[in-house]
């Protein structure tokens, strides 16, 4: 007491005028404030002198010295804020924030906000090729599903490849398609070993830290956002099968050869009153536009924030909707979003909710649409000769054409089918963290990631494959993970100069699951969709769980700012490891250098800003199954006298010696800002050496067991990330461009005996090997010479399957040719195949344009590949079928029929047991599959409003997958048969889900 | 900074106390190796488990073993050239290489059976409960073990010899024992095996195996090797242990006469949709293929994908005498229409014998040993399937008397079959004619059953018969590829599987194939 308290007052402002909810504070005092809506501010403060300062996100901290505060009169302080360059902005990163020039790893921030145009329900597709190093794809277009990120590069044989997912600090363990979009801020991502080497064992594969929205200071803000779009498959790529009359012809055509060629054929009554008179028919019937349509995209989102001194809260509500291009399929998502942040005495203590409940519907969103096999392909395989129905109306089951494969009906499949996927998820954290003394804060983090799911499955027996026998499925799964967290954090300058932050701290993560299933069989009839109109039920339940415990600790220290370093640690204990090697330390180092700060620099014009920095580090990967390397018993039932008798052994063998995938990485990076920030630049270079590679190698089968998981070798990856961000064109009309490049490289340089590893022992889908000097998922396969010409070919050349006794093998003129590897004389499936191609793309990346001009914005956004194989096993494993088995191309029609009239040369005879070789995996498969797609193009108009109730409204205009220019033939250049699980293969189109170009109309407003 | 001591040193606490529970987790749903194998119930159970595979073996073997051979093939299907369809094809047509994935599917699951052998033998050692329980478990597996290898080394030769729990992954990778190697193996399992197991308690039995079991397969393994009288003598305690043949042929198949008096071992089935229901496939396996089989089957079936295998030989139906019983029950017509795909549209059941066809009709001939309408469920039938009968026996019996120079001794056994048969008696002791006349018996007997491939062998005749085979049938069968059953010395040995050649450079590939 006794003290005599004055004032400071002022305003605040920014580039455009007042700035609301900046925070004015006395440092080092406690005093401070937040400003109002018109950017005003009020502090009362013992008398003094201080220094003030300002801060407000995007914005440079400014430190006015020398203010002097006095009872009698308030003083009088209005404080302008410069917009910060992209160094100065505070982003966030492992365990924390700091400010983009201090940071000494390979990090990478997006602003959610500018992805707000693309009306999508996952984040991920927002995300292609925004961030170098980040490879996005999009591999299947299953709505609300089917998005894959890799950074750089990222690879394992078995483990996932998927990046860690941090949302608020919390690691989540479900999936990321309950995320609505509207509720991320900002994504941080995390791809150098310093950047990730807090979260150790989890690491090797980057992390992406997602920041969901919190209130600023300022005026309560309501905000309301709605998009309908019209979804539609581009007609360019589909697959175009022959029609009715092209069938009929090729099937006529392949009865006369074969009566010509083929001694003792024969031709059945029902195929000559099929296909002898082909002009009978006309198109016939379009499976594909019977099963597709033109489907409604929606989302609508309410955000309502206010934040006042010492308390912040969010509410996001959302709703998205997304209805198939497929018929009788689609995906809901009801979410919503609590964050509240309170702070209390004086801001030492901190405490905050983040809740995110969602309840997700997708409707027949888990058929096997996509593969070989699965449901898309089976529109181009019915015949079109045949109508979907009965003359009653009812469904034909049974669509096959005389010497067709049976197939059933895919219409009715679609229509009869009715699968129901419920997915409950509550993702949340509570934080509270504590200042004990000035720069010492205890920070502790509990989070949830719950999930619940059910599943009702009902198909009727008119389509199943034993016809009437109708099923049904009833399962649940109900899951959860919790995470605890507890780190001091100690930040301290000293002498001016040097500025250091300790931290230190431990995690414990635990996840279990628990689901069961019930199958139903012997429905009475298709009416009653549940299991207790079953007369036969079978079931099972099952629960998994793994934990992870971890202490972590990391000094970050710098001199003026100008010289970084950076030391981490993290010491992780797993579950899924055998019991002597559970634990593992991952380390690295890291050190930046902010050249344009020296004196010697200060003389380059233009140059804003120069940093280089190196870091190294250790990190791991234990995304594989819970308890991989322990002999687990298996069931297995006989039965004595025909009672049932369970007998169990191991099913697994286990292996104790197996250790942590560790990714040893180098990264040098480099940031540059010329010409007053309009061109930034971020390069880095960067070499992983994984090794320890998880896999489960294939043993010889007489050891009674197939595989056993092991460390199985070694791979090295490497490459160049490049991005420019460049503001082109500044004023009315201003132009920025952002570029991002990634040139990604790999190399398999250990693998144990026999140093290959086959994908399977086939010929017909044994897509790729990996193998010791070759690039992970290289093709592997025949090598194509075109079709034998005629018999001196034949005589000249290798033949497949030749024997002395059959000396033509399956071979003949007019049949594929392919090169005898070995100079044995004969092609077998054994000697004669080999690398056939490299689906590793050159580089990749993304060019986003944005341009505004008053009230306008327009944004184009496009991603490129260029240089990798794709092979198009759905093509040529099926859709050339030789045999009429299935609907093959109508270029087909054009094959190979007698030495005078030998087609295209593309496609061969159709002579009885000739036609194998073309559906074991060869040279013709593989295409180029380089492209440059328009993800996005929306055009944007800020309506200016004078109305008392909205403070802003912005309209805009969007088509998404507007076009992709590729030369290859298939459908989607991103495919991929496995998805992101480079395990199952890289670049192998095996069909899928086709991806809808979409055109929709959305607004956003704000309420005053 | 006091007040923060409490909350640290409790964090530390927590950290330090749980560390090691927290991260050492096994599973809850299922034991591992670490938890199992204490108690005889789960040493029983590891037994049964041993038992499962033979039943995988089975839908490969019947290609390896029957199917290559001239007692059946296939049913042609021009238009699904798939390699699930054609390499089942090359097995029967003896075309087959070293990447057949359904004759490789033979050695794997022989190999499963063996592992789960070993593992029994290797553990029960250190069990915990009386001698002569262990003797009954072990005694099974041995014979498990003897007749998986007895199956290996007769279609591959000289294979690598598993004889314990596969510890760590090297141990994995072996070279091959050699042919006599795995003699030893098989003869010294077995003799265990007939040491430690017990004849059986009852007819009908309940479908382990038995000391009888153990006995015919050693019997059968001196037959290879050609020790007769050892054969002899051991096939002639068979008797005693309550083996006879029951009244009809027909009744060895019937499923309501499971494991009776002439079974020696037979692999069990059970039909159904409840859990743990092990249904016999091979029932409509064994039919040509159609989208509804119910004529046969009595409930509808599509065998469209799975149908089409095993159909009997021209050559072996005219193999059987007249008046043979044994034909009408083993063999069946089936009669209907070939549509474009060739999927059979069933029209009626006709006998075999004296059959000819209706006009516009075709017959297929179909096994009817296993099917015994109407099956339980789609999923299949409760059809048991032989590995050794008794007449089995007596036909090895009258072999090896025959080849010790005792024919009249051999044909009270080789008569017994035939009466049964309802034909009339041999009297030929001229051992040549004699040799000739059992191997015939043991055809038109045991056709079906998965013997043929290997009694070829046996008797030194498979590149004869083969070869003659393949000219009437490919006459018959226009279908067939020129080098179908076209064989020489290597085709005697079924290529080692190509992925075991290839993961594993101790292992070398039987002559002749690539």
């Amino acid at each position: 007491m006794g003290q005599q308290t004055g004032v400071i007052t002022g305003k605040v402002t920014g580039e455009n005028g007042a700035l609301a909810g900046a925070t004015v504070f006395i440092p080092g005092t406690g005093y401070g404030t937040q400003s109002g809506a018109d950017g005003s501010y009020h502090i009362a403060a013992p008398e003094g002198t201080y220094t003030v300062a300002a801060t407000f996100v995007g914005y440079t901290r400014t430190d006015l010295p020398h203010i002097v505060v006095k009872q009698e009169a308030p003083t009088v302080l209005d404080i302008r804020l410069n917009v910060a360059s992209a160094q100065l902005k505070e982003i966030t990163v492992s365990y924390g924030k700091q400010q983009a020039r201090e940071v000494t790893g390979a990090v990478a921030t997006v602003d959610a906000g500018q992805l707000q145009d693309m009306p999508v329900m996952q984040f991920g597709q927002q995300l292609q090729g925004k961030v170098a190093g980040v490879q996005v794809s999009q591999y299947s277009g299953q709505p609300g599903r089917g998005i894959g990120f890799i950074v750089r590069g990222a690879a394992s044989f078995y483990s996932s490849n998927q990046p860690l997912f941090v949302i608020d600090g919390t690691p989540i363990t479900g999936s990321i398609n309950n995320i609505n979009p509207a509720e991320i801020e900002s994504f941080s991502f995390l791809k150098d070993a310093s950047a990730t080497s807090l979260y150790g064992s989890r690491a090797a594969n980057g992390v992406v830290l997602i920041t969901t929205k919190h209130a600023r200071s300022g005026a309560p803000k309501v905000e309301f956002s709605a998009y309908y779009g019209l979804q539609k498959i581009p007609s360019g790529k589909l697959p175009k099968v022959m029609n009715a009359r092209q069938f009929a012809t090729f099937m006529k055509e392949r009865g006369e050869d074969g009566l010509k060629y083929e001694p003792g054929y024969k031709v059945s009554d029902d195929y000559h009153a099929a296909y002898d008179n082909p002009d009978q028919y006309g198109k016939g019937t379009n499976w594909y536009k019977l099963m597709t349509r033109t489907a409604p995209i929606q989302r609508y989102d309410l955000t309502v924030q206010s934040a006042r001194e010492h308390s912040s809260s969010t509410v996001i509500l959302g709703y998205q909707e997304q209805q198939g291009v497929i018929i009788n399929n689609g995906t809901k998502l009801f979410s919503a979003r609590f964050n509240q942040d309170i702070s209390l005495s004086d801001n030492k203590l901190k405490l905050g909710f983040n809740l995110a409940p969602s309840y997700r519907i997708d409707h027949n969103n888990r058929m096997s649409t996509d593969g070989v096999g699965g449901l898309f392909e089976r529109f181009f395989e019915a015949s079109p000769l045949l109508s979907p129905y009965n003359e009653d109306g009812s469904f034909r089951r049974d669509v096959y054409s005389p010497g067709m494969v049976s197939y059933i009906n895919p219409l009715a499949t679609y229509e009869l089918t009715n699968d129901d996927y419920h997915t409950t998820r509550i993702l949340g954290n509570g934080y509270l963290n504590y200042e004990f003394l000035p720069g010492l804060i205890l920070k502790t983090n509990l989070g949830i990631d719950k999930g619940a799911e059910t599943r009702k499955y009902f198909q009727s027996g008119e389509v199943a494959g034993t016809k009437g026998q109708t099923k049904g499925v009833s399962s649940a799964v109900d899951n959860g993970s919790w995470t605890a967290e507890a780190n001091l954090v100690y930040h301290k300058t000293f002498f001016d100069d040097h500025e250091i932050e300790v931290l230190a701290g431990y995690s414990a993560q635990k996840f279990s699951t628990y689901s069961n299933n019930l199958t139903g069989l012997g429905f009475s009839s298709d009416d009653l969709p549940y299991l207790n109109n079953a007369t036969n039920i079978t079931g099972g339940s099952g629960a998994s769980a793994y934990s992870l415990l971890s202490y972590i600790g990391r000094i970050n220290y710098n001199f003026r700012k100008r010289y970084l370093l950076s030391a981490a640690l993290r010491r992780d204990g797993s579950s899924r490891f055998g019991i002597d090697r559970q634990w593992g330390n991952f380390p690295s180092i890291s050190a930046g250098w902010v050249i344009s700060d020296e004196k010697f620099m200060q003389h380059i014009r233009g140059l804003d800003f120069l940093k280089i920095r190196a870091s190294y580090g250790i990190t791991g990967n234990n995304f594989f199954g819970n308890y991989d390397p322990q002999a687990t018993i298996g069931t297995y039932y006989y039965n004595f006298n025909e009672v049932i008798t369970q007998g169990q052994t191991i099913n697994r063998l286990a292996n104790n010696d197996l250790r942590w995938e560790r990714n040893k990485q180098l990264d040098i990076g480099l940031e540059l800002s010329v010409l007053h920030n309009r061109i930034n630049i971020t390069y880095d270079y960067y070499h992983k050496l994984t090794d320890g590679l998880i896999q489960q190698r294939a043993i010889p089968v007489s050891s009674g067991f197939s595989q056993i998981i092991y460390n199985v070798g070694e791979l090295k990856m490497w490459g160049h990330e490049i991005g420019i961000n460049t503001k082109n064109l500044e004023g009315k009309l201003t132009w920025n461009t952002s570029l991002s490049l990634s040139f990604d490289r790999n190399l398999i340089t250990n693998l144990v005996d026999p140093g290959f590893i086959r994908r399977n022992n086939t010929v017909t889908s044994d897509y790729y090997r990996q193998q010791v000097g070759h690039h992970l998922g290289e093709f592997y396969g025949f090598v194509f010479l075109g079709l034998y010409k005629d018999a001196e070919d034949l005589a000249q050349s290798a033949k497949y399957q030749s024997t002395p006794a059959n000396p033509n093998g399956s071979s003949d003129v007019g049949t594929i040719k392919v090169k005898d590897i070995n100079n044995d004389g004969v092609i077998d499936d054994v000697n004669d195949r080999t690398f056939i191609g490299d689906p590793t793309p050159t580089f990749t990346g993304g060019l986003v344009n944005t341009f505004s001009y008053k009230g306008f914005d327009l944004n184009i956004d496009m991603t490129y590949s260029v240089g990798g194989k794709i092979l198009n096993a759905a093509k040529w494993a099926y859709q050339t079928n030789m045999d009429g088995s299935r609907v093959p191309l109508a270029a087909a029609l054009d094959h190979w029929r007698s030495t005078e009239d030998p087609g295209s040369g593309i496609y061969p005879r159709t002579k009885t047991g000739t036609t194998a070789i073309g559906r074991s995996v060869n040279t013709q498969w593989i295409e180029d599959g380089s492209y440059l797609a328009a993800k996005n193009i929306s055009l944007g108009y800020t309506v200016p409003v004078r109305n008392s109730l909205l403070s802003t409204l912005r309209v805009y205009f969007s088509v998404q997958q507007a076009f992709v220019l590729t030369g290859y033939s298939g459908m989607n250049p991103e495919v991929n048969v496995g998805g992101a699980d480079q395990t199952a293969g890289v670049g192998i189109d095996e069909n899928a889900y086709p991806i809808p170009r979409t055109f929709s109309l959305g607004f956003t407003t704000t309420f005053k | 900074m006091k007040k923060s001591l409490p909350v640290i040193a409790l964090i530390a606490l927590l950290t330090v106390s749980c560390s090691k529970d927290f991260i050492r987790l096994t599973p809850e749903d299922s034991y591992t190796a670490e938890n199992f194998y204490k108690t005889e119930a789960q040493f029983r159970s590891a037994v049964v488990a041993a038992y499962a595979p033979l039943r995988d073996v089975l839908v490969n073997d019947y290609f390896t073993s029957e199917m290559h051979s001239d007692n059946s093939l296939y049913q042609p299907i021009p238009g699904n050239r798939g390699t699930a369809i054609v390499q089942r094809e090359n097995i029967s047509d003896f075309t087959n290489t070293s990447t057949n994935a359904y004759a490789n599917a033979t050695w794997q699951h022989s190999y499963t059976g063996i592992s789960r052998c070993n593992i029994v033998i290797d553990r029960l050692a250190a069990a915990n409960f009386a001698d002569s329980v262990k003797a009954g478990l072990d005694g099974q597996v041995k014979f498990l073990r003897a007749l998986n290898y007895f199956k290996l080394v007769r279609l591959y030769g000289g294979v690598p010899l598993f004889l314990h729990e596969i510890a760590k992954a090297e141990d994995a990778f072996r070279e091959r024992a050699t042919e006599e190697e795995v003699y030893q193996q098989i003869i010294s399992d077995a003799k265990d095996a007939i040491r430690e197991l017990k004849p059986p308690a009852k007819f009908p039995q309940t479908g382990e195996a038995t000391k009888g079991a153990a006995t015919l397969l050693l019997a059968e393994v001196y037959m290879v090797q050609k020790k007769w009288s050892e054969a002899a003598t051991l096939l002639n305690t068979l008797p005693a242990m309550g083996y006879d043949l029951n009244s009809d042929y027909a009744d060895a198949f019937s499923p309501a006469n499971k494991n009776s008096r002439e079974s020696i071992f037979e692999i069990q089935y059970l039909g159904g949709d409840a859990t743990g229901s092990t249904p016999n496939v091979l029932s409509f396996h064994f039919l040509p293929r159609s989208t509804d089989t119910r004529l046969l089957t009595g409930i509808s079936i599509n065998n469209t994908g799975t149908g089409g295998w095993n159909t009997p030989s021209s050559d072996l139906i005219r193999a059987f005498e007249p008046g043979d019983k044994r034909l009408d029950a083993s063999i069946g017509i089936i009669e209907g229409t070939y549509n474009a795909s060739n999927y059979f549209t069933y029209s009626s059941i006709q006998p075999v014998t004296g059959y000819t066809p209706s006009p516009g009709k075709t017959g297929v001939p179909y096994i009817k040993k296993y099917l015994h309408a109407p099956l339980p469920a789609t999923t299949g039938s409760s059809d048991d399937f032989p590995v050794y009968r008794f007449s089995d026996a007596l036909l090895l019996l009258a072999e090896s008397l025959n080849e010790q120079g005792k024919s009249g001794e051999a044909l009270v056994p080789l008569n017994k079959v035939r009466t049964r048969a309802g034909l009339p008696d041999i009297t030929e002791t001229n051992s040549d004619k004699l040799r000739d006349i059992i191997f015939h018996e043991r055809r038109v007997e045991l056709a079906f059953e998965n013997h043929r491939w290997t009694d070829l062998l046996r008797t030194g005749r498979a590149l004869q018969v083969i070869n003659d085979f393949g000219k009437v049938i490919k006459q018959e069968q226009p279908f067939l590829s020129s080098d179908a059953y076209v064989i020489d010395q290597h085709n005697l040995l079924f290529p080692i599987p190509q992925p075991e050649v290839d993961i594993n450079t101790k292992m070398t590939q039987n002559p002749g194939y690539f």
